[in-house]
C-alpha cells in the first residue's frame, strides 16, 4: 500500500443516516490514486465528489469503508501534514501578509521562525509572486491570490495535494495559465493530486485519469485513462485531447459502459 | 512596506478631519443651545428656556470659573476635572473587567454550541434588569464581602456596575466576529490539524476584528453611563455622578453649576470614546479599509 498516495475501499458516506433527511453522498466508493498520479474527480452537483475528497482529508469521517493517505490513516496523514489541500476561495487571511499567509501551515507545523521565512520565500518564488511577499492578499488579483493558496498547500512538501475547483472562480485565460503553472509544480514536487472540478476540459489537460461520479447516491460511474503525453500549447488543440474531452463526455452523460465492481482501482486503467 | 505606511497616512489624515467635525459639532451644539434661547424669548416653547434652566454658554464657562465653595482657592472646573478624571478611572476598570467577562463568555460560547443555547439567553436576560434597581442591591450584597486584606468598597460596586453594562455588548459582539471566519478557512485551519487554541489565535480572533471594534466602541460607553448612574444612585464619592446630583441642588443659586458636571461628563465620554478609537487603529492597521465600521 505504501506505493499508493490515496487507497479508499467500499466508503460510504450517508448524512443523517436513520433521519428523514437522510442523504447518501457516497454510495460504495473505491478509488486509488498512485504516487505522483493526478486524478480528477468530475460530476455534477451533488454527486460526492467533494465528500471524497473531505473523507480523504479527514475533514469527516466516512460512514463506512477503509481511507489510507500516503500509507496511513487519513487522521494521521493530517497530523502529520502529508497532504496540502486548496479551495475555490483562496481563503487567504486578511490580516496576514502574502509570506506569512504561506507560512501558516509552516508555523502550526511547529517550524522554526527562520527556516519558514525561507522556506515561504522559496515556494514564492515557484508562484512567481517573490515581488508581492510583503503584500496583503487584498492588493493581490483573485489569480495570484489562489497561486499564493497553491504555495500554501505545497508548504509542508505534501506527498499529496488535494483540490477542490481551485481554478472555479478565475477567468478562462488566469485559469489556462494557472492550469500549465500546476503541471509544471506537481512534476517538479512529484506531488499526486487529487482535482475536483467541473470542467471536462480541465480535468482532461491535466489529469491521468478523470474519475467521473454520479449523483444520487454519489457513486462513480466510469474512469476515463487520458494519455496526452507531456502538456504542451498544442495539447489543448490536439485530436487525442478532443477525443478524452468528448469520452469524459459521454461518460458523464451515461452512454459509455459504466466501471465493474471494483470502482476506480489503479490496475484497470494502467 | 511602502503600502502599509501610506495607509496609516491617510489613516492619521482622516483622523484630522473627524477632529475639524468634532470641533464644528461643538460650534453647531453651542448654536443650536443659543439659538434655542432666542427663540423662547420670542414665542412660547413648550419648555423652559430661562436663564435659571438654560444658562447661557458664557454663563456656563464663567460658573466654571467660580470658586467651588465661598472663599476656597479651587474653581469649580478643577473640581470637575479632577471628579471627571476619578470617573474614567473606575469606568476604565470596569471596561477592562466587561471587556475580560464578555470575551470569554464569547469565546465559550462559540466553542461549545452548548453554551451559545444555554448562556446567550441569560446574558440578553441580565441586560433586561434595571440598573437602578440593581444598584442597591450590589452595594448591600457587596458591603458583606471582605476577603482578607480586601474589602468591598463603594468603589467596587460601583466598577462592578459598569462591567456589568460592558460586558454585554462586547459578548454579543465577540460571538459574532469569532463565528465571522469563512468556513473554508475554518476547514483550511483542520487540514493543518491545529488545536482549537491555535484555530483561535490565529484565525478566529483576528478574524473578529472589524466586529469587535465597534463592540468595543458600545462597551467603552456603556462602562461611562454605568459609572456616572451607579455613582447617581449609590451617592459614590468622588465620581462625577456624585457631583452632578450636588450641583443639581444649588441651582437656585448657580444654575450654571450642574452644567459643568454634566459637560465633564461628556469629557468622559469623549475621552473613552478616544481611547477606543486608539485601539481601534492599532487592531486595525492590517486590514483593507473598505471593511472597517
Amino acid at each position: 500500500m505504501s506505493t499508493l498516495a490515496v487507497h479508499a475501499e467500499g466508503v460510504w458516506k450517508i448524512f443523517n443516516e436513520g433521519a428523514n433527511n437522510e442523504v447518501t453522498a457516497l454510495s460504495d466508493v473505491s478509488i486509488d490514486v498512485g504516487k505522483g498520479e493526478f486524478v480528477s474527480l468530475i460530476g455534477p452537483s451533488g454527486c460526492g465528489k467533494s465528500t471524497l475528497l473531505r473523507v480523504i482529508a479527514d475533514l469527516i469521517p466516512p460512514t463506512r469503508g477503509s481511507v489510507s493517505v500516503a500509507g496511513v490513516t487519513p487522521h494521521e496523514a493530517r497530523e502529520k501534514h502529508q497532504y496540502g489541500m486548496a479551495f475555490q476561495q483562496a481563503a487567504l487571511l486578511d490580516w496576514r501578509t502574502v509570506r506569512r499567509n504561506v507560512e501558516l501551515p509552516l508555523e502550526l507545523a511547529g517550524w522554526d521562525k527562520d527556516k519558514r521565512k525561507a522556506r515561504a520565500l522559496e515556494l514564492l518564488e515557484m508562484v512567481q509572486l517573490q515581488d508581492f511577499a510583503d503584500h496583503r492578499p487584498w492588493e493581490l488579483s483573485g489569480g495570484m491570490q489562489q497561486r499564493v493558496a497553491i504555495a500554501r498547500s505545497l508548504a509542508t512538501d505534501p506527498e499529496i495535494l488535494l483540490m477542490d475547483e481551485p481554478f472555479g472562480a478565475l477567468d478562462e485565460m488566469t485559469r489556462e495559465r494557472m492550469q500549465n503553472e500546476l503541471l509544471r509544480i506537481s512534476k517538479a514536487t512529484g506531488t499526486s493530486v487529487v482535482f475536483v472540478t467541473h470542467s471536462i476540459p480541465e480535468a482532461v489537460y491535466l489529469s491521468n485519469r478523470v474519475v467521473v461520479m454520479s449523483p444520487r447516491p454519489g457513486r462513480i460511474t466510469h474512469v476515463v485513462a487520458v494519455d496526452l503525453g507531456e502538456r504542451n500549447e498544442d495539447t489543448r488543440e490536439s485530436d487525442a485531447f478532443y477525443d478524452s474531452v468528448t469520452a469524459v463526455r459521454e461518460a458523464l452523460r451515461g452512454r459509455a459502459t459504466p466501471v465493474g465492481e471494483g470502482g476506480a482501482r489503479l490496475a484497470e486503467t494502467s | 512596506m511602502a503600502s502599509r505606511t501610506s495607509t496609516v497616512g491617510s489613516r492619521a489624515k482622516r483622523g484630522l478631519v473627524s477632529l475639524g467635525w468634532a470641533l464644528g459639532g461643538v460650534l453647531v451644539a453651542i448654536l443650536l443651545w443659543e439659538g434655542v434661547k432666542v427663540l423662547g424669548s420670542i414665542i412660547t416653547l413648550p419648555f423652559e428656556t430661562s436663564d435659571q434652566a438654560m444658562p447661557h454658554v458664557w454663563s456656563i464657562v464663567s460658573g466654571a470659573m467660580q470658586p467651588e465653595v465661598r472663599g476656597s482657592d479651587t474653581p469649580v472646573w478643577q473640581t470637575v476635572l479632577i471628579a471627571a478624571i476619578y470617573t474614567l478611572v473606575i469606568a476604565f476598570g470596569g471596561f477592562l473587567i466587561g471587556v475580560a467577562v464578555g470575551l470569554l463568555l464569547a469565546i465559550v460560547m462559540q466553542r461549545f454550541a452548548f453554551f451559545e443555547r444555554g448562556l446567550l439567553p441569560f446574558v440578553i436576560a441580565s441586560q433586561t434588569v434595571p440598573l437602578i434597581a440593581l444598584a442597591p442591591l450590589i452595594v448591600g450584597i457587596g458591603n458583606r464581602i471582605s476577603i482578607g486584606p480586601f474589602e468591598w468598597g463603594q468603589t467596587q460596586s460601583i466598577m462592578f456596575i459598569a462591567a456589568y453594562l460592558a460586558f454585554f455588548p462586547l459578548s454579543v459582539g465577540a460571538l459574532r466576529g469569532l463565528q465571522a471566519a469563512t468556513p473554508t478557512q475554518v476547514e483550511l485551519m483542520r487540514s493543518y490539524a491545529a488545536t482549537p487554541r491555535q484555530a483561535l489565535w490565529k484565525l478566529r480572533f483576528p478574524a473578529s476584528i472589524p466586529y469587535l471594534v465597534p463592540a468595543l466602541k458600545v462597551s467603552a460607553a456603556a462602562a461611562v453611563v454605568g459609572t456616572v448612574v451607579a455613582q447617581i444612585s449609590t451617592g459614590g464619592r468622588g465620581g462625577i455622578g456624585r457631583l452632578i446630583i450636588e450641583y443639581a441642588r444649588e441651582t437656585t443659586a448657580q444654575p450654571a453649576k450642574v452644567y459643568v458636571a454634566v459637560i465633564g461628563a461628556v469629557i468622559v465620554g469623549l475621552l473613552a470614546a478616544g481611547l477606543v478609537a486608539l485601539l481601534d487603529l492599532y487592531l486595525t492597521r492590517n486590514l483593507p479599509k473598505e471593511t472597517l465600521t
